[in-house]
């Protein structure tokens, strides 16, 4: 699973924490850097990849000439409102965020709109990246699993040889792993064939 | 946190998981009440780039800052190298041993250990391919990089690959390593039938976890620290040249 990195600009102490504690329950999430209102946190974006920042409104507000001198962090950015305290922030660029969150919203929901993001995030950056085997390479690592050759493959398939390859070679990349036996386990792991079906071949 | 004031028998009595970290820094025990500062001194290792690497490897919610700008692209590279040196002589056959113990004592089919030694010895060898081409190709150039961007005038040949390559294409096909350990720890506890050596068991499983976080934190190490100032540099180099 791709690995998103998140800096948080909040104020409060207390906020600050209790985001970093729910992030840090969500797969994929790594908080790289929490900044408090005074922290330089732009100086640190630009030595360090970020892909997400959670940002107060209070924190956003000061910041608004930032996001309007580069849009291109709007798109990384989810602000944090607090309805009940601030008032929804006028300030313009704020339509463009790309996405927002409430500090009252439920647990449950906030965990799922942080996913959504990691999902939709997937989408925009990693399309042939993505870890997630398409039904067909599903199928061909079960027969690599099973012992098949690309050749006894691809008739089975009623594929060419070479479309087996270029099939073969897009597995890798995307599990980044290369070999039978790897490809074996990872298959055993991830349900796609189980021990038995693999140990009863006969040894050599 | 760890500071350069802390006596560094502290920072290793409390944290023993630093304890792989002390040979790639040429550091030994018998610290006595010297600081962290002292005993980096006296073994010529910067202290700032020690603890970078020592806070990072604590916590991972620790990024690396404004200490790692002072140190050079060469000491980066010496860690990297003795750090590869760590794993391909000391963490992978130390595991490895433990593995084929393991199996040559277990009551499991031929079938069943073929798949596990395969699997470990195709891992190493990828392993091993993957720390060659790093040290063949890509650190050689991160040292030439830091060479030609101190001379007052750069090799043109160097500037002309500089305007085709870059290090962000190395980190494009950058394989972690430690995915694949963990789908064998994953075949052992849930799919392989149970060991009687369970001591052996559990050490195997620890050494995994051990060695992947490793892997892990080395990887952020040259993902999060390494290759962001080899591209700026990269960066600072071919703008001067592109400017004079």
């Amino acid at each position: 699973m791709r690995i998103s990195g998140f800096i948080l600009v909040i104020d409060s102490y207390l906020v600050r924490k209790g985001v970093l504690s729910m992030l840090n329950r969500i797969q994929g999430v790594r908080v790289l850097k929490e900044f408090g209102a005074a922290d330089p946190f732009v100086a640190y974006l630009e030595r360090h990849p970020v892909d997400f920042i959670i940002i107060s409104q209070s924190g956003f507000d000061r910041s608004v000439d930032l996001f309007m001198t580069k849009p291109e962090l709007l798109e990384k950015t989810i602000l944090l409102e607090d309805p009940q305290k601030e008032g929804p922030t006028k300030k313009r660029p704020v339509h463009d965020v790309h996405a927002s969150i409430h500090l009252m919203e439920e647990k449950e929901t906030l965990i799922r709109k942080i996913r959504d993001l990691l999902n939709h995030q997937g989408d925009r950056h990693t399309e042939n990246l993505s870890m997630e085997l398409s039904p067909r390479e599903t199928t061909i690592v079960r027969l690599v699993s099973l012992g098949l050759t690309n050749r006894q493959i691809a008739e089975k398939l009623f594929l060419s040889a070479h479309t087996v390859m270029t099939h073969r070679k897009n597995i890798s990349s995307k599990l980044g792993i290369k070999s039978v036996s790897g490809l074996t386990i990872y298959a055993i792991v991830n349900n796609i064939i189980t021990i038995e079906e693999v140990t009863s071949k006969p040894a050599r | 946190m760890i500071t350069r004031e802390w006596p560094m028998y502290r920072v290793v009595l409390e944290n023993h998981q630093l304890l792989p970290l002390l040979p790639r820094f040429n550091l030994k025990l018998g610290f006595g009440e010297k600081s962290v500062d002292e005993v980096c001194r006296a073994h010529g290792v910067n202290t700032d780039f020690f603890l970078e690497i020592a806070n990072a490897y604590l916590d991972e919610l620790y990024v690396p800052e404004e200490g790692l700008a002072l140190v050079s692209l060469s000491t980066m590279v010496d860690y990297i190298t003795s750090t590869h040196s760590y794993f391909t002589d000391i963490a992978l056959p130390m595991v490895e041993e433990k593995i084929f113990r393991l199996m040559a004592h277990s009551a499991l089919s031929e079938q069943e250990v073929n798949l596990v030694t395969d699997f470990f010895n195709d891992y190493k060898e990828n392993f091993m391919a993957h720390l060659s081409k790093e040290e063949e190709h890509i650190l050689p150039y991160v040292v030439e990089l830091e060479r030609q961007s101190t001379q007052k005038e750069p090799d043109p040949d160097f500037i002309q690959k500089l305007r085709t390559y870059s290090i962000r294409e190395f980190e494009k096909e950058h394989d972690r390593l430690e995915i694949s350990l963990k789908h064998l720890s994953e075949l052992i506890i849930k799919y392989l039938p149970p060991f009687d050596d369970l001591q052996l068991c559990h050490q195997v499983l620890n050494d995994l976890a051990a060695l992947m976080k490793d892997l892990v934190d080395h990887a952020d190490v040259e993902d999060k620290v390494l290759i962001p100032r080899v591209a700026e540099l990269e960066r600072k180099l071919l703008n001067r040249e592109t400017t004079t």
